[in-house]
């Protein structure tokens, strides 16, 4: 079928699925960084509330990055099948 | 398919289909789709989720804030990119009666 890829189109599926979670990476460490640590540096280590904090930031972080992905995958469905995508049909009218 | 037997044109001659994009063409779309989708829930969960104490994951309340927000960030997405296109044409409208006046164009 049609959705099977090739070695070079998975390759290209591999970098770019890497591109998105270091992307994803950057966003989340500025996003934990800002939300749990207080920029008053009297000490190099971490204190136990900041490590609870980033801990849960990470873990909360994930969890709505997955939310809003089930949301516009829904929301992608929905769309499509109001457009009617049955391929045959699209073919037929050229 | 293609490059076998041109003589006989009636026999392989299939309809004409429309070109189905190949993957390698939806890389870039692709690609966009998913910086939005990274950026969407970096913004949501800037705005949305501020406490970090409980022991639980996300709230009924966050949960509800991050969907709203999406649909939001959607919304306006859509309205910036409608104004965005009048003020193009507008743009172009206005070119177009200087570049008369000015006499470049007949």
């Amino acid at each position: 079928m049609a959705s099977e890829l090739n070695q070079n189109q998975l390759q290209l599926a591999g970098d770019l699925e890497i591109e998105m979670m270091t992307d994803l990476y950057k966003k989340m460490t500025n996003s934990c960084h800002k939300k749990c640590v207080i920029p008053r540096y009297k000490d190099a280590e971490l204190t136990k509330a900041e490590s609870v904090c980033i801990d849960r930031c990470v873990a909360k972080y994930m969890d709505v990055h997955d939310r809003i992905g089930k949301q516009l995958a829904s929301m992608t469905v929905q769309q499509q099948s109001g457009v009617d995508v049955d391929p045959s049909k699209i073919v037929g009218s050229y | 398919m293609f490059g076998f037997g041109g003589s006989n044109k009636s026999a392989t001659n299939t309809p004409t289909q429309p070109p189905t994009p190949s993957f390698e063409d939806q890389v870039p779309t692709l690609r966009e789709f998913l910086r939005e989708y990274n950026r969407i829930s970096e913004v949501c969960f800037n705005d949305c989720i501020n406490d970090f104490s409980g022991k639980a994951g996300v709230s009924s309340a966050e949960g509800l804030c991050v969907g709203f927000c999406l649909e939001k960030f959607l919304k306006v997405t859509q309205r910036i990119s409608q104004r965005f296109q009048e003020h193009q044409m507008l743009m172009n409208e206005n070119q177009m009666i200087v570049g008369k006046k000015t006499g470049l164009f007949k």
